[in-house]
């Protein structure tokens, strides 16, 4: 290997009540490409705030040249030539495209006129090395999220740092725009260029990445090792611990039970059209499709959040209006686990008590309206006892928990309100492998028991594993339905072929 | 640059947090924390402060100066209340001094014009504070907008449209039983009004922890979008708030009514404006958020009740009435900035317990 | 050509500027004296003086936060100012300019306790609010300082090229100055950064705080400002200036097109607010309406403008979820 151009030795990083990094160590060549790994919450994001100056460590230290360096601020570490695309878009919506490509530059001197004219020529460059064709005087806000990212990229670059971070640059991509960026980054790399790169899709980390190292629960599973020889068992085998494992579970057909809730023809105010699908009792119906495809979005239609133009839902043969999601908890027990934890799902500030117990307030409420901290205790108690949630005491605020047990409150809450149909996004995100497979078997069992599932997930093994049948979506239709075989290779084809296939037509 | 939330790191520190924190948060800790609490913190000044009037000052413990400072502190705890019960929703009321003033107008106005009874004009005069209250809640939850644009806006058309119909002419002829009972003293020390603001911490205390509308607000204030994915109607919960918050400022008018024997349309300064330091002074020092989300009734009362204890020894010193504001503003700044210190003690010692 | 138009019609400035000409035909067909040269003098003393009010919130606005104390401190500006040449004797430009530093010191200490202490702008503009206007009447007694000297009553109180007062000069300095600073202007991007997205501004190496700290000290520089200009045109240092300004200061930014939430504000649009502020003012005034009435007409206004934005709003997020 080359001469290490950034080193990152014995890393430690905590937060309130967490230990986010320890002992973490990262040695980034000279004109290398290379792979951090890890699952959701391993701490690679944290790592590249440390270092790049966001997150101060705890301990251990930064080397840029082999001198040791300590950053303050994205300033300093801009200043030395450390450049990021973070995780979460960070561009300011009203600037245009220019300037957002710009921004670190516009110097830090407060009295120094801004030259537009030169700021979009010099854009303008950049733009096209991404082969990015957008007017660089429009304003970010009318973009769409592959432009931004690309525009963050472009910002990056604009910088021509030494070090380039990119931390899920392809998440929103398409195939081809993913092309360029690799072409690009391979002849940055041959310019000298050292290029951290994150991302989920390890095909694509095989393809473009010579080092790798890996994060597991913040620490280091592997540091800088060559890519050589590494399959993709073995990387995950890094990142989880152990192999993949997917339970053998039997296949289902629960066609034959009654159905609980049927959509026929809905088309609702954002998008969707002639949505037409039917979940059994007892059934875990799939919903796949790529970010965007309006899954979600489907599911709080049903929910009453955004409005429905036609159509007709049918929950236990009924026709349902359901307005808001109180009415759809009280009036037709349906239930929805968000997969925006932290916004949508729990509230944080707030006791294990109050958010399992949220969903039965008004049903538990007795005489004059009265509703007591025992009152929901008994209800509440019992249920977090069953999903096994480790926590000190009911009392004890959800922030302080780890993200699996979180998850389990956000279940625990629809199952203290005894729900018939449950709806379920992503449940796995950012929660660690064991309580995912916990949750695995939880929702089988719910479903052994005649609750019906709708489940969204882009975690294709996830999908395959839990799903009775799967119907998959794209740009806000319902493509196909699918029996779901259980086998993996043949499953991840047909799904995809049911995405793609459709679109060359 | 606001540090992430412990969630989005690492479930590795699921045992630490449950072994480590759990049984080593034991007595010892709680006992700090509770000595560090908003609650004990102004007991103790209202302690030393009053200590200090009474030992320097030769009125602050008179029977007299104890009623009028028992009466003052009512009024603001009252005020105090009607601005916490809208930051439980993460946002502000600035309109309380002018639904305020416009409820003690329109009690004055059912009371002589009208002439109704007494009893009823009370009730004319809280459904009037409920209206408008109910008024900002709808604006508010309809247009999607903060309170603050939307309170401001209204601050100004209330405090308008009342002194527009009024023409900023006082109402003077008070029931005499109104009059008296401001002036009624119980054991020669305590006005009835204290009591009354009493009763209404002890109802709000009991809205919070004993209803579900109570908690539905709490949750609406502290995250609308999970609150309404687990079925509270935020939209009506946020303009119930609204509607409480009018009532109370209402009842808080009403007794400046029966202090002052008239209903004066310059009881709260140009738009009522006079009422926003006290209004947020109470729930800021008694440890309510202003993000929302979490409320202390108790803490609000002692916040209240701090403020007019100090404001009336200040007063007895002769400080000069025309420095009492900076004080006060100075009073608010200090509490604010030991409040940030004390959150930040607490964190730190969170972190070292892990 | 269509395209053109719609940017026109979509352009902060077209509906206040829409209602400015509709308002001022209306009522001058009605009451001719409307556009005498008097009333025109009235309008432009009450558009400058106003529209230094306006511009004070309205760069705090575009950082994403708001001012209480813009009154506050336009008052111990105004007092400051009339006191050093009542008692010190001091010549009107230099107290005017110890005014000013007074009003960016205000400021600064606002800017500098909400960048270090991450607490709300609302609550530490409303303490200061209190500081200020209790150092106001602690200096003043409540009482006026009458000693202000002819030249700056003449400042304040006559007129150039016909109707066009003396006042309207700083005013204009003003406009030019806040328009080159946003648009032009490395600190008045870096306002805008903050406002329009606080993580993204901090990520690209721009410091909030120093940021926060300038716009508060341009702030309170321009209240004082203002605070000055009411005196001359006031003829006395009258310790109540200012305590009228909040809603105002609010009224104009907003009926320009400003998002409260920071990121964006338009110099156009606030001054034409301004001016829709001080014709309809003048209007009751002419048509002998109870001039409290303003004040309700103001709330309505706000009322108004906000809806309008929010409506914007939800239409740009609607053609860009779809599109």
């Amino acid at each position: 290997m080359t001469a290490p151009v950034l080193e990152a030795r014995g890393i430690s990083k905590s937060f309130p009540g967490v230990r986010a990094l320890q002992d973490v160590s990262m040695t980034l060549g000279r004109g290398s490409i290379h792979a951090l790994l890890g699952e959701n919450g391993a701490g690679k994001s944290t790592l590249i705030k440390v270092v790049t100056g966001v997150h101060q460590l705890d301990a251990g230290t930064l080397l840029l040249d082999g001198n040791s360096v300590h950053f303050a601020g994205p300033r300093e570490a801009i200043a030395a030539g450390i450049a990021v695309v973070h995780q979460e878009r960070n561009l300011i919506p009203r600037f245009s495209v220019g300037e957002n490509i710009l921004l670190e530059r516009l110097g830090d001197n407060l009295l120094r006129s801004v030259d537009h004219g030169a700021i979009h020529a010099e854009a303008k460059r950049w733009l096209d090395v991404l082969e990015l064709d957008v007017d660089s005087r429009i304003p970010v806000s009318r973009l769409n999220v592959a432009k931004m990212q690309l525009v963050e990229i472009a910002k990056a670059l604009s910088l021509r740092s030494r070090v380039l971070l990119l931390d899920e640059p392809t998440a929103s991509l398409t195939p081809h725009e993913t092309v360029v960026l690799f072409g690009l980054l391979r002849k940055l790399r041959d310019e000298g260029v050292s290029i951290v790169f994150v991302s989920h899709k390890l095909e694509e980390v095989q393809e473009i990445c010579d080092q790798v190292t890996v994060l597991r629960d913040g620490r280091n599973a592997c540091d800088s090792r060559s890519m050589a020889g590494l399959g993709r068992q073995d990387l995950v085998r890094l990142m989880i611990g152990r192999s993949e494992q997917i339970p053998n579970w039997s296949v289902r057909d629960r066609t034959t039970a009654e159905p609980v809730l049927e959509l026929y023809g809905i088309a609702t105010s954002i998008g969707h059209n002639g949505i037409d699908l039917t979940l059994h009792r007892g059934e875990i119906l799939g919903l796949y499709g790529l970010i965007g495809a309006g899954r979600t979005e489907l599911a709080k239609s049903i929910l009453g959040i955004y409005r429905i133009t036609s159509g007709e839902i049918r929950i236990g043969g009924q026709t349902a209006h359901i307005r808001s999601m109180a009415e759809a908890i009280h009036c037709y027990r349906l239930g929805y686990i968000s997969e925006d934890r932290k916004q949508e799902g729990l509230i944080l500030m707030h006791s294990v008590l109050e958010n399992a117990g949220m969903t039965v307030w008004r049903k538990l409420a007795g005489a004059f309206g009265v509703l007591t901290d025992r009152t929901i205790r008994a209800r509440v108690e019992p249920v977090i006892r069953q999903l096994d949630v480790r926590t000190p005491s009911l009392a004890q605020t959800v922030g302080n928990l780890s993200g699996g047990n979180q998850q389990k409150i956000s279940v625990a809450k629809w199952l203290a309100a005894e729900v018939s149909i449950l709806i379920v996004d992503e449940p796995s995100v950012g929660i660690d492998i064991k309580t995912k497979a916990y949750l695995h078997g939880l929702l089988r069992q719910l479903a052994d028991r005649g609750t019906a599932i709708l489940l969204i997930t882009s975690d294709m093994p996830e999908m395959i594993t839990l799903a009775d049948r799967i119907a998959v979506m794209d740009e806000y239709r319902v493509k196909g339905v699918i029996a779901n075989d259980r086998v993996y290779e043949g499953m991840s084809e047909r799904i995809m072929h049911l995405i793609h296939g459709q679109e060359a037509a | 640059m606001a540090s992430p939330t412990p969630t989005e790191l690492d479930p590795s520190s699921e045992l630490d947090a449950v072994a480590d924190r759990g049984p080593l948060l034991s007595r010892e800790s709680q006992t700090l924390r509770f000595l560090l609490s908003n609650e004990f913190g102004l007991i103790v000044l209202i302690a030393i402060f009053a200590g200090v009037f009474s030992l320097f000052t030769p009125g602050f413990t008179s029977p007299f100066n104890q009623f009028t400072l028992g009466r003052t502190m009512a009024i603001d705890i009252m005020i105090g209340f009607s601005m916490m019960v809208v930051i439980v929703t993460g946002g502000l009321n600035l309109s309380v001094g002018a639904i305020g003033v416009c409820a003690a107008i329109g009690f004055g106005w059912l009371v002589e014009t009208l002439g109704l009874p007494l009893p009823m004009a009370l009730l004319g005069a809280l459904a009037l504070g409920a209206t408008l209250g109910t008024v900002n809640g709808i604006l508010i939850v309809r247009s999607g907008l903060h309170s603050f644009i939307i309170t401001l806006a209204t601050m100004s058309i209330f405090f308008g449209v009342m002194v527009f119909l009024t023409h900023a002419e006082a109402f003077r002829i008070i029931p005499p039983e109104m009059s008296a009972f401001g002036k009624m003293r119980i054991l020669s020390y305590v006005s009835p009004l204290l009591l009354i603001s009493i009763a209404v911490g002890v109802l709000l205390t009991c809205l919070y922890r004993l209803t579900p509308l109570g908690r539905e607000m709490l949750a609406a204030g502290a995250k609308a979008a999970a609150a309404e994915l687990s079925g509270v109607r935020i939209g009506r919960t946020f303009v119930i708030c609204h509607s409480l918050s009018g009532v109370l400022a209402a009842i808080a008018a009403t007794m400046v009514v029966a202090r002052n024997g008239a209903a004066i349309p310059s009881m709260a300064g140009g738009l009522g404006q006079d009422w926003l330091l006290p209004a947020v002074l109470g729930p800021v020092l008694g440890g309510t958020l202003l993000t929302g989300g979490r409320v202390s009734v108790f803490g609000t009362f002692l916040g209240s009740a701090f403020v007019t204890t100090l404001t009336n020894g200040l007063l007895q010193f002769r400080v000069g009435e025309f420095w009492l504001q900076t004080w006060l503003g100075g009073l608010l700044l200090l509490a604010v900035l030991i409040d940030l210190a004390r959150r930040r003690y607490l964190a730190r010692g969170g972190r070292r317990m892990a | 050509m269509s395209a053109a138009l719609s940017r026109v019609l979509q352009a902060d400035w077209f509906g206040p500027l829409a209602i400015v000409i509709v308002a001022t035909l209306v009522i001058g067909s009605i009451e001719p004296s409307f556009l005498s040269s008097f009333n025109i003098q009235i309008l432009l003393l009450a558009v400058a003086v106003n529209c230094v009010i306006a511009f004070s919130q309205m760069i705090i606005i575009a950082v994403g936060q708001m001012n209480l104390s813009v009154g506050a401190i336009g008052g111990l500006a105004a007092i400051s100012f009339a006191g050093m040449m009542q008692v010190w004797g001091l010549p009107g430009p230099l107290a005017a300019l110890a005014a000013l530093a007074i009003g960016a010191a205000a400021g600064l200490f606002n800017g500098a306790l909400i960048a270090a202490t991450g607490i709300s702008a609302f609550v530490v503009t409303l303490a200061s609010l209190s500081v200020f206007k209790g150092i106001n009447l602690g200096i003043t007694r409540a009482q006026p300082f009458y000693g202000v000297p002819e030249s700056v009553k003449a400042f304040g109180n006559t007129t150039f090229l016909g109707p066009i007062p003396w006042l309207v000069l700083p005013a204009i300095l003003v406009v030019v100055a806040i328009m080159h600073l946003l648009n032009r202007q490395v600190l008045g991007r870096h306002i805008l950064a903050v406002g329009g997205n606080q993580s993204a501004a901090e990520l690209s190496g721009i410091s909030v705080a120093r940021t926060v700290v300038w716009t508060h000290a341009i702030s309170g520089t321009l209240a004082a400002l203002a605070g000055i200009m009411f005196v001359a045109r006031l003829q006395l240092g009258q310790p109540s200036i200012g305590d009228d300004w909040l809603i105002p200061s609010f009224a104009a930014p907003v009926i320009g097109g400003a998002v409260l939430a920071g990121g964006h504000v338009s110099v156009s649009g606030t001054l034409l607010g301004v001016v829709i502020v001080a014709i309809i003012t003048q209007a009751l005034v002419i048509f002998r309406i109870d001039p409290f009435f303003v004040q309700v007409v103001l709330g309505f206004l706000i009322l108004w403008a906000v809806g309008i934005n929010r409506l914007r709003e939800i239409r740009v997020e609607r053609v860009l979820g779809r599109i």
